[in-house]
């Protein structure tokens, strides 16, 4: 699944080009690179690239906190068989 | 932050005359709906120049009948959204009714809340009825909101916007002859109902941004046009949802949904649902132009 990442990565570097780049444990809601007004559209991206519906009773804010968290909650297999 | 008596004073003429409207206009929801078993497949549940897919490229190849199941889920999703929308308004409003700072509007709250809790009513037992299940609120709250007075007005401001962009839809659909006389019936009640509360979400908006005028600095009252305007986004990329695609058996819904999006034709749809809201927001200030962020 390493590409669904890469994709949900460029998405969000997409929307701050202003950044240099995105560092796997860089806070995306301190640094205003994901928040609630935009937030549907970037969980789209990730249903899309995970292959699966997101249900919002299962997810908190700390899932999207870095790229890092994204990428074990949502990617990382081994991890999601214990949810 | 209170509503200032003098400014007020026009609000509290026009709260009455509300008032007095929702106790002349008073209905029981519970009773009037004709709620069939079930509804024709073979029809459009929308008028078809208001769904997402109209006039688009990617509508091009459809069939008659993909589009009438994209009519239908269309639908249960914009009356989820509108299940939503009003959970959000009451909630607000109750949080401010018989406070300090809204005593001049506590009275016309409680018929909002008990109109709203109705609308919320059929609008849910449509979805349950006839599409069996809500489409879910996908949103969380990640930032933090405003406080203080930018905080009121971004609640009536939101409220606002909420309340106009569906009655864009329920005006147009609730005369549409083309439509089932029930779906007709929910959007012709809820238009007539909602044209009070837009009224007194204008009133109450322009009086709040007036008094944030006053006390605001030029970068916080840019944050709020900024936020305004996202506000704005989102509402309008949610009328278009790839579940909604999915369950009407279009292959790669994403991929679908972003065609659509970035269409002329969806574009014009957009500048036609925020025509009004756009032209209110200008002409008062909250807004200096009707330029929007990207998808």
């Amino acid at each position: 699944m390493s590409a669904g990442i890469d994709v949900v990565l460029e998405y969000l570097k997409a929307k701050r080009p202003d950044l240099e780049s995105i560092p796997d444990d860089l806070d995306l809601i301190e640094n205003r690179v994901l928040d609630s007004l935009g937030f549907v559209n970037f969980l789209y991206v990730l249903e899309e690239q995970t292959g699966r519906e997101i249900s919002m009773d299962e997810v908190t804010p700390e899932d999207f906190r870095t790229v890092q968290a994204i990428r074990r909650r949502f990617f990382d297999d081994a991890v999601n068989a214990g949810h | 932050m209170t509503i200032q008596l003098e400014s007020g004073d026009r609000l509290k003429q026009i709260l009455d005359r509300l008032v007095e409207m929702s106790k002349k206009d008073y209905y029981n929801p519970y009773q009037i709906f004709d709620w069939p078993e079930s509804l024709p497949e073979h029809q459009y549940w929308m008028s078809p120049e208001l769904m997402s897919v109209h006039g688009t490229e990617a509508a091009k190849d459809l069939t008659e009948e993909q589009l009438w199941a994209i009519s239908r889920w269309e639908s249960i999703n914009f009356y989820s959204l509108n299940v939503d929308g009003i959970r959000e308004l009451i909630t607000e409003i109750i949080n401010r009714i018989h406070t300090k700072e809204f005593e001049v509007s506590s009275e016309y709250f409680h018929h909002m809340v008990g109109e709203e809790n109705e609308h919320m009513w059929f609008f849910a037992t449509f979805c349950l009825k006839y599409g069996g299940k809500f489409y879910p609120d996908k949103g969380i709250k990640l930032s933090s909101d405003f406080t203080g007075p930018a905080a009121h007005f971004m609640v009536f401001a939101r409220l606002l916007m909420f309340e106009e962009i569906v009655d864009f839809f329920n005006k147009k659909m609730g005369t549409d002859e083309r439509l089932h006389p029930t779906i007709r019936q929910v959007n012709f009640i809820h238009h007539q109902d909602e044209s009070r509360h837009v009224a007194f979400g204008r009133q109450i908006c322009s009086l709040l941004h007036s008094q944030l005028r006053d006390t605001a600095n030029a970068e916080e009252l840019a944050e709020i046009e900024r936020y305004l305007k996202l506000y704005l986004r989102k509402s309008i990329d949610s009328l278009v949802n790839p579940a909604v695609y999915r369950d009407a058996g279009i292959p790669e819904p994403y991929q679908f949904r972003n065609k659509v999006l970035a269409d002329p034709a969806f574009k014009e749809l957009e500048k036609r649902i925020l025509k009004r809201s756009m032209s209110y927001l200008i002409s008062e200030g909250i807004l200096s132009d009707d330029e929007l962020p990207a998808a």
